[in-house]
């Protein structure tokens, strides 16, 4: 990456956001596992490798994957974000390597929403 | 050889002692450097015996007793070794009056080491634990951070084959 | 080809090949041949239909039934039932979920919902590893400004003004610790940021670091533009590798950026970084000592002054800023002082993070305003306690904070307060406790750890700590003596004056804190070697034993019934409770909620063993005891603890009368509890049992009326108070005294009394009752009530997981269809020609915390509304009538009109030849209560008389000598507790039938078995 000046930092932001922004098609799906030291002690490395399996048999490229830290509720994790485009994101908690392939193949694939594993959906608010 | 290259290779090979050598350099001549050359050098020969002490004192041109007063204080370092492993029997009443003893004995046996050694392949380490707090589990073996629940004399070998 | 009439699709997908469905096929297979079917059906493995977390599942066709969560020993009824009857095996079968079930917002849910994000705002939401996330979150805007804006004079303002203290612990404000750094002279500064995060139970560094490392980076670069530094380390324990991983990867993504380093943002400003790692040494978070360990040496603190900002690492004027603190800095810049001072309290601005660990529902991390109260972070963020259990205390600022007890659920939690409480906010370690802590136990933990991680530089610390340990050490160990309290406090004294540094300074607090709120507990260890939370295991031989107020040797009389010797069972029964089978029934069993088995499953049910065992075995005979002393000794009530001081004395060969009021004997055993709990004749085999001892019972005979207190004390020589509380607590509302409207224990008195009249109408209730209070006798009076053919509503003021009354007996009564309205209160009673007619009532809701930790019930306004009904039975409390008492005896009465028990005494009272007891002296409490109030007294009358004779003590008997063996099983598979077999609630109406069948010996032995021992010693 180049040195940033005060603008770049401007732009880097409006271009991220642009990127994140889901769209149909190529972008249809954010999964997040949350990845934590809390996150993966109670196997959330488990849950990645199983999606990206499902991902890579699936041959889906709609699908993008990514990490992030723990999101504060350590008792119900392993928890996993799932935004598809156009619809507020669903949270799972619990998550397992089964769990995560059927979250897959309903959720992202088929589109139902695998209501006895959410914790909740929404985001948090920043004031 | 010198003296001291012969004390170290009686339990390093020849590229661990290289290694350690340019830790040493790497680090030589910098304001507290001393920490991180024995962090690195735990790392690459996994304990600090008064061997590996001595050619960082002579390395780093420190006194002796000053990388022993450092190696001991901190808990991160070790004198002796341990194993990638470490078994932990626990010998809480519940687990003991369930066999836990006898567990202890079988790995004591299987391994031909006491409470608290690592075997020759430093693979493991045996230790026992007061009560873990899982007693209904009992006898319970801990290896690293995985809790194993009623693990029978017999059965502890099935435990131990998926640590290698 | 072939034609089969079945095929069972078998999912082989990786989710049920995981959950074993290779076996369920091979088990499968084998049936099928088993049964001959092979040539029927077909089981064909297909690929994964997306039901992975029910594997394995099975769908068979042509019915198109899909089974879920298939086991091999499922096969053969599967196969049997399916195949072969056609009938669908229910208990396997696949359920659509409940499509209606709403999926709540993030906040709809208080864990979310009551908190505040700000150090941990971007927290789930970006990709640590991806420096764009955090810029196109405002990252580095902060900083940006901070560079080309301001003057280092005005960002060290703009921190001041916002009022920033220190999140580590200290809460020292930042701007000044900056100002100070800045205005020391050096061309070399630096800015350290603290990581070496040590406390045990606190981990909100390593979670900010984790999830959000460039806010970190940002907050060093603005405090090194504010002081006038180019260079910083982060110090982080070598026990964080994650955390260290992408702080590393932050450096150097930020380095490429031109973030760090030279010419940051084109300014020409330059810091650069490096992360130092800890080697494990909990003093390393002490500043000095953290400078030092930096310097390459053993971390050992280093007096001040000279302070850091003059004379810090290498000599440098240095700040060093914990990892929350920092991380709060760049979003100051950038929104200005005033938005971070706009929540939190007058001095405790902004928010705090806490890792929320311990015996809470939801850990986790929780970032909320200064000034939230502890009983929204524990019970609305933290979900409360699991399984029911109680708080009992937070232990904040780990091994250098405190605790703050259940009393103080409503304190604000900010700087001020906390320390004003004895607890220091700390940096954020927040352990919730339950009742089942030991306060000495807990203190004894931190004291080990601050011992351990003591340098060993100065005297009071390495020293101190260790004397301290010993101590407490000992305490555990039921080797306390008197003074170690009062020494433990002079000692934490001196050490909190005399050491170096904050380890030795604060490693105390524990001590004087559980102290502060806890004494009772350190004396109960010391002077009673008890330990009621039944942790400190060398001073019993199981907690259930422990727990019991008379200390019924519960493993052995199980282990008996194991073994089917229910004669030698009952006799350890009688070894320490008269009333064994009144216990059986009614007794609260204490001892189940310490059951270490809950930890597994559920406890054992110890209570139904006990009553098994007197309905089993014969009853061991009882002979009179010859009377060999010649003090005489008058017990007044007649009573759970009348009656068992009356029985200890007559063993000890006293003559003892018994005056007891009414016309039975039993006391509330008799009069207040209802004869489907409690059979009468079941009571009066235990009462005669005592009188055959030789133990006189004069009945109808009120102390005071028919006989007077000289009469008394001419014919006996030493007294025993037990009279209880049966007098009902009034509501003081109007419309009180209207007819038909009853007190809990006169109502259950009065038809005690006759039976005869309520059953055949001649008394009566009316249809329509309501029963006002939760406890034991309010449920007694409804139940009564609803067998009387009333239609029974309870009135409740606050919420079912509230009522003092035992859970089962709130079940009963929902199971016999009486009606339970929570949060209501009665406002007035109405009626006309002087009989009751409706009562108006008053909707509550929960406001904030009382004493006992359960939330208050406030009116909810213009929320009334009226019931009407026939009768009103107030069961909210009851107090003992001390109406007999002549003062002229000189026992004093205290404010909750109960006897005073004199000063140093545990049953004696203001008189010296009278002793009291049981309700009458503690106030409503329970049965095995009273009975242990009778053995003290018994215990207490005889060494009176022995000290005043100039006789040894007493020496019991030696017990009869009962082998009970050691028999475990090999193996523990859960198992919930056998449940009592009970008359059908449609079989309870309008009969007074004992309700609990009892055991039979299969469920009573099968019971037995679920024992886990933890008596056995080795």
């Amino acid at each position: 990456m180049a040195k940033l000046t005060i603008d770049d930092l401007k732009k880097i932001k409006e271009k991220v956001h642009k990127e994140m922004a889901l769209r149909d098609g190529d972008r249809r799906v954010k999964v997040t596992v949350h990845m934590g030291t809390c996150g993966i002690a109670s196997g959330a490395k488990e849950v990645m490798d199983s999606l990206l399996e499902e991902i890579e048999s699936a041959k889906v490229n709609d699908v993008i994957v990514t990490t992030s830290g723990c999101m504060g509720l350590c008792s119900r994790e392993p928890l996993v974000t799932v935004e598809v485009v156009n619809q507020e994101p669903i949270k799972y908690e619990y998550v397992n390597p089964n769990k995560m392939r059927q979250i897959f193949k309903r959720h992202i694939l088929a589109g139902e929403v695998q209501t006895p594993f959410v914790l909740a959906k929404g985001a948090e608010i920043v004031k | 050889m010198k003296a001291e290259d012969r004390e170290l290779l009686q339990e390093f090979t020849p590229e661990q002692v290289a290694k350690l050598d340019s830790i040493i350099e790497k680090h030589k001549g910098q304001a507290g450097g001393l920490i991180p050359v024995l962090e690195e050098a735990q790392v690459c020969l996994e304990y600090l015996p008064l061997s590996v002490q001595k050619r960082i004192a002579a390395g780093l041109n420190l006194p002796l007793s000053r990388i022993y007063g450092v190696v001991t204080f901190y808990s991160f370092f070790t004198m002796t070794p341990r194993g990638k492993y470490t078994i932990r029997v626990c010998l809480g009443t519940a687990c003991y009056v369930r066999g836990g003893k006898e567990l202890t004995d079988a790995l004591e046996k299987q391994f031909g080491i006491k409470d608290g050694e690592t075997t020759a392949d430093r693979l493991f380490t045996l230790e026992s634990v007061r009560c873990l707090g899982a007693c209904g589990l009992g006898p319970v073996v801990v290896v690293n951070e995985d809790v194993h629940g009623r693990v029978k004399p017999a059965k502890i070998k099935d435990v131990l084959s998926q640590y290698n | 080809m072939k034609i089969f009439r079945s095929h069972l699709l078998l999912c082989g997908g990786t989710g049920c090949h995981a959950s074993g469905s290779p076996g369920v096929k091979s088990a499968l297979l084998e049936e099928i041949v088993k049964r001959k079917l092979a040539d029927e059906v077909k089981v064909v493995e297909t690929g994964c239909n997306g039901f992975c977390a029910l594997g394995p599942i099975m769908v068979v066709y042509p019915e198109g039934v899909i089974y879920i969560s298939l086991k091999p020993e499922d096969m053969p009824e599967l196969v049997e039932e399916h195949l072969v009857k056609g009938r669908v095996v229910e208990k396997l079968l696949y359920r659509e979920p409940g499509t209606d079930k709403t999926i709540p917002t993030m906040q709809d849910i208080p864990f979310f919902a009551h908190q505040e994000l700000r150090a941990l705002k971007n927290r789930g939401l970006i990709d640590p590893e991806k420096i764009e996330e955090y810029i196109a979150r405002d990252g580095y805007q902060g900083m940006a400004k901070a560079l080309t804006e301001m003057t280092p004079e005005q960002v060290v303002q703009e921190i001041l003004d916002s009022g920033l203290r220190g999140r580590g612990g200290a809460g020292f404000p930042t701007g000044l610790k900056w100002k100070f750094a800045a205005q020391s002279k050096g061309d070399v500064k630096y800015v350290l940021c603290n990581a070496d995060e040590g406390d045990p139970g606190a981990f909100m560094d390593r979670s900010i670091l984790e999830a959000d490392p460039h806010s970190v980076l940002e907050g060093m670069v603005i405090a090194a533009k504010a002081i006038g530094s180019s260079h910083g380390y982060i110090y982080c324990r070598a026990e964080y590798p994650l955390a260290i991983n992408r702080l590393n990867i932050a450096i150097t993504q930020a380095k490429e950026a031109g973030l760090l380093g030279n010419d940051i943002l084109g300014t020409g400003f330059n810091f650069d970084l490096e992360i130092y790692q800890g080697a494990g040494a909990f003093v390393c978070g002490e500043e000095t000592a953290l400078m030092t360990s930096i310097e390459g040496k053993r971390g050992m603190p280093r007096p001040r002054p000279p302070f850091p900002a003059v004379a810090g690492l290498w000599q440098k004027p240095s700040v060093l800023n914990n990892v929350e603190t920092l991380a709060n800095v760049g979003q100051i810049i950038q929104r200005g002082a005033k938005w971070h001072a706009a929540v939190g309290t007058e001095k405790s601005k902004g928010t705090k993070v806490f890792a929320l660990t311990g015996d809470v529902n939801n850990v986790g991390l929780v970032e909320v305003p200064m000034g939230t109260t502890l009983g929204t972070i524990v019970y609305d963020i933290g979900g409360g306690i699991p399984n029911g259990k109680k708080f009992k205390a937070a232990q904040l600022g780990g091994p250098s904070g405190g605790c703050i007890p259940v009393q103080h659920l409503n304190a604000s939690v900010d700087y001020e307060k906390v320390a004003e409480l004895g607890a220091i906010m700390g940096s954020g370690g927040l352990i919730v406790m339950n009742e089942d802590k030991c306060a000495v136990d807990m203190a004894r933990f931190f004291m080990d750890f601050c011992q351990d991680e003591s340098c060993g530089k100065c005297t009071p610390c390495r020293e101190g700590t260790k004397r301290m340990l010993d101590i407490l050490t000992d305490i555990t160990k039921g080797k306390g003596k008197p003074g170690d309290i009062e020494l433990l406090e002079e000692m934490a004294e001196v050490i909190k004056n005399a050491a170096l540094c904050g380890l030795g300074q604060t490693a105390p607090n524990p001590v004087l804190s559980t102290i502060r709120y806890f004494r009772k507990e350190y004396e109960d260890h010391i002077f009673e070697h008890r330990c009621r939370a039944t942790v400190c295991s060398a001073m019993f031989k199981s907690p259930c034993q422990h727990t019991c107020p008379i200390e019924m040797d519960i493993p052995s009389y199980i282990a008996l019934v194991r073994e089917g010797r229910f004669e030698d069972a009952y006799k350890i029964l009688l070894q320490t409770n008269p009333f064994p089978s009144v216990c059986g029934r009614v007794c609260d069993h204490k001892c189940q909620d310490k059951c270490r088995r809950a930890n597994m499953d559920e406890p054992l049910a110890i209570k139904f063993l006990k009553r098994f065992i007197t309905d089993n075995a014969p009853r061991p005979k009882t002979e009179p005891v010859p009377v060999t002393r010649k003090e005489r000794i008058a017990v007044v009530g007649g009573g759970p603890a009348g009656l068992t001081a009356a029985r200890d004395l007559a063993l000890r060969g006293y003559k003892v009368t018994v005056f007891e009021e009414l016309n039975k004997a039993g006391g509330m055993l008799y009069w207040g509890i209802p004869s489907y709990r409690l059979p009468r004749n079941i009571l009066q085999g235990e009462i005669d049992d005592i009188t055959s001892l030789g133990v006189e019972i004069r009945l109808n005979t009120r102390v005071g009326r028919d006989i007077t207190f000289e009469q008394l004390e001419k014919d006996f020589d030493y007294y025993y108070l037990a009279t209880g509380a049966h007098k009902s607590t009034k509501m003081g509302v109007p419309g009180e005294d209207l007819g038909n409207v009853f007190g809990g224990v006169e109502f259950l008195r009065d038809f005690n009394n006759n039976e005869d009249k309520w059953i055949k109408g001649e008394k009566s209730l009316g249809k329509k009752v309501a029963v006002i209070g939760g406890g034991n006798s309010a449920i007694d009076a409804a139940r009564v009530a609803l067998r009387l053919g009333a239609e029974v509503t309870i009135l409740y003021r606050r919420l079912r997981a509230d009522m003092p009354a035992a859970e089962e007996e709130i079940k009963a009564a929902e199971d016999e269809g009486i009606k339970i309205e929570y949060l209501v209160a009665p406002l007035k009673i109405e009626g006309a020609k002087g009989k009751v007619q409706s009562i108006t009532c008053q909707r509550m809701q929960l406001g904030d915390f009382d004493s006992s930790g359960r939330r208050r019930p406030v009116p909810v306004d213009g929320a009334e509304f009226t019931l009407n009904l026939d009768a009103v039975i107030a069961a909210i409390g009851q107090v003992p009538d001390m109406s007999f008492i002549d003062k002229k005896i000189g026992v004093e009465i205290n404010k909750w009109d109960c006897y005073t028990v004199n000063k140093g005494y545990k049953s004696r009272t203001t008189n010296p030849r009278y002793f009291a007891g049981g309700d009458a002296e503690t106030g409503p409490d329970t049965v095995i209560a009273a009975i242990a109030a009778g053995h003290q007294a018994a215990d207490d009358i005889d060494a009176a008389i022995r000290e005043a004779n100039g006789e040894p003590a007493y020496e019991k008997p030696p017990i009869e000598d009962i082998y009970v063996p050691l028999v475990i099983d090999d193996e523990t598979t859960e198992t919930p507790q056998v449940a009592m077999p009970e008359l059908h609630h449609d079989a309870r109406r309008a009969n007074f039938a004992e309700v609990e069948l009892g055991f039979s010996r299969e469920d009573a032995i099968k019971e037995a078995c679920r024992c886990l021992r933890c008596d056995a010693s080795v």
